[in-house]
């Protein structure tokens, strides 16, 4: 089983989403670091980038696929975490915690309600 | 007509049954495949060669006829394409059936012997270039420029615009190629001037601008001018933010300020003049550039691994860049390579060894500048046209009409090219050295 934690919300692409203080953090989900493979190699915005909701924020490469990642939330992104650029394995090694991606302030809190809940994100991977 | 298996007689690698075909045709709305093409009755294959039939013997006297038609010029051409001589250990080897095989040779199961061969052809284009990435051999050297032009175009760093710009002096072939690479990526060409050969860094400096996302120049020149400010066009092009591409070829590298030194970020260019012949103007596209743009850079790339028995092993590397991988976010579309001609050329390189190649470039220096001062003494006759260093080739300029001077040296036997009326093209190499009296004694006729 992997691991999905109750703190937070997914997309059905498999990017999750949590509110630590005013900041929503990004990242992406024990099940796609599993799925991809070691990860190689992360492409990301750079801190004031407007994200969309829906759309596409970056790129996750493994040895053997290249995903794109997409954003749960609309927002400007506040922090990077650089330290994937050097050591993407955080991804596969520590996917919710030391592998998170960028920091969002949200412009429209109103669309967490579009997002998967712990429970129906654990029946879309079941 | 169906076989026993309902499937087409005669279709015996296709699996649709007639039943499937009329399925489809029904699906599309047409009563038979004919009606799926609109090919006009005049263009359409019939079933009819209109090829005599021959046996093998009469075959072969028809050619040899053909063939005995063709003119036995020397050729003193140049332009793009370099005649080198071509050790016969290079046919030899390259020829031994581990090598020419028809399977391809840019998938992943592709041999260890030919990875490592393309992997040294790589570490070769490094050390000659001081860049640390090569890829494994492009077309030539016009898709390897339109290439890194999209490259440029991909990083844009701060650029607004999507110009690239190239010298007035650029062989039309490989204008033609960038510029249909360039019109599908929305990007535009800007021409800048030479000066007396050599690119007119002044002007340039009025035409960078933050508009630009490549600056490209070439050394040796398509007239054969070596270019001796380099680091001046790669401080416009950076102090833009744009990218600074050279253009040249294997040779000439050996000899040349290393692209690295004088501020490069990519090097493209020709390296068929080794281990190729020029006939059906047939190329090998160099393309090596910085580390930093790895993830961007067109075609193969090989690196050197470990296997699970923990032995070296060579393999195609960060293919996530490529479009099986990456679809339409590919680095590039380029599909192939060439890598039996970088077999080749890095054979010849390996045969000529450090040293007998910058001799070889040496040559290609003081022959050009002993040719062209031995013209020069004819009267009517000025070369070279630009007070520069050349490399092989040179501009020479006539008082007759050079078209006229072309034609009669084609009587006596040599190939020069004709650049307009009164200007001529000439390219020494050691392919050709040895018939340079010839030449000379020639242009005295004629002129």
């Amino acid at each position: 089983m992997f691991e999905i934690p109750d703190d937070r919300k997914y997309l059905e692409s498999h990017e999750w989403t949590t509110t630590e203080g005013d900041a929503v953090k990004i990242g992406i989900s024990d099940f796609a670091q599993d799925e991809l493979g070691d990860v190689v190699f992360v492409e990301l915005p750079a801190e004031g980038d407007e994200l969309a909701a829906g759309e596409e924020f970056g790129v996750v490469e493994s040895i053997k696929a290249v995903s794109d990642l997409y954003a749960p939330i609309s927002g400007t992104v506040t922090a990077v975490n650089e330290e994937l650029f050097d050591a993407p394995e955080l991804l596969n090694d520590d996917p919710y915690g030391d592998g998170w991606m960028l920091a969002v302030e949200p412009a429209d809190t109103s669309e967490f309600d579009d997002l998967l809940s712990p429970e129906e994100y654990r029946e879309q991977t079941e | 007509m169906t076989a026993g298996n309902g499937r087409r007689v005669g279709s015996p690698y296709a699996p649709h049954t007639d039943a499937d075909e009329e399925a489809m045709l029904d699906a599309v709305g047409v009563d038979s495949a004919e009606d799926l093409f609109d090919i006009p009755g005049e263009v359409r294959f019939d079933g009819e060669f209109g090829v005599d039939s021959a046996d093998e013997q009469e075959l072969r006297n028809a050619m040899a006829d053909l063939l005995s038609r063709n003119e036995e010029l020397t050729e003193f051409l140049g332009r793009g394409h370099h005649a080198h001589y071509v050790p016969a250990l290079v046919d030899d080897l390259s020829r031994r059936s581990e090598f020419l095989t028809s399977y391809t040779q840019y998938q992943p199961e592709i041999a260890q012997g030919f990875l490592q061969v393309l992997f040294e052809y790589q570490s070769m284009l490094v050390e000659l270039t001081g860049l640390p990435v090569a890829n494994c051999s492009m077309y030539d050297a016009a898709t390897a420029l339109a290439e890194a032009a999209l490259l440029a175009n991909r990083l844009r760093r701060g650029a607004s615009g999507h110009r690239v710009l190239v010298p007035e002096h650029l062989h039309e072939g490989r204008l033609g190629v960038l510029e249909n690479y360039l019109d599908g990526a929305e990007m535009e060409i800007g021409e800048y001037p030479m000066d007396d050969g050599a690119v007119d860094v002044e002007t340039l400096a009025d035409l960078v601008d933050d508009e630009t996302v490549m600056v490209y120049a070439e050394t040796p020149t398509v007239r054969g001018v070596i270019e001796e400010r380099l680091a001046d066009i790669s401080d416009l092009a950076h102090d833009n933010d744009a990218l600074f591409c050279i253009g040249s070829d294997l040779v000439a590298l050996a000899l040349l300020e290393e692209p690295a030194s004088v501020g490069a970020d990519v090097v493209v260019g020709e390296a068929g003049a080794l281990g190729l012949g020029t006939a059906y103007g047939m190329g090998l596209g160099i393309f090596a550039t910085r580390e930093e743009y790895l993830r961007q850079v067109p075609g193969r790339l090989v690196g050197v691994s470990e296997d699970s028995a923990d032995m070296r092993a060579f393999t195609l590397t960060l293919q996530t860049r490529e479009q099986h991988i990456r679809k339409e976010r590919a680095t590039s579309n380029i599909c192939t390579n060439q890598a039996w001609v970088a077999l080749r050329t890095a054979m010849h390189m390996a045969w000529l060894g450090p040293d007998r190649l910058v001799d070889l470039a040496t040559q290609a220096v003081t022959d050009a500048r002993d040719l062209a001062a031995r013209l020069d003494e004819l009267s009517g006759v000025k070369a070279p046209l630009y007070d520069r260093h050349h490399f092989r080739e040179f501009v020479v300029r006539t008082d007759q009409p050079a078209p006229a001077i072309t034609n009669d040296l084609a009587g006596r036997g040599f190939a020069v090219h004709a650049l307009d009326d009164h200007h001529l093209q000439v390219c020494i190499t050691d392919a050709n050295a040895d018939a340079a009296d010839g030449l000379v004694a020639a242009f005295e006729e004629v002129i």
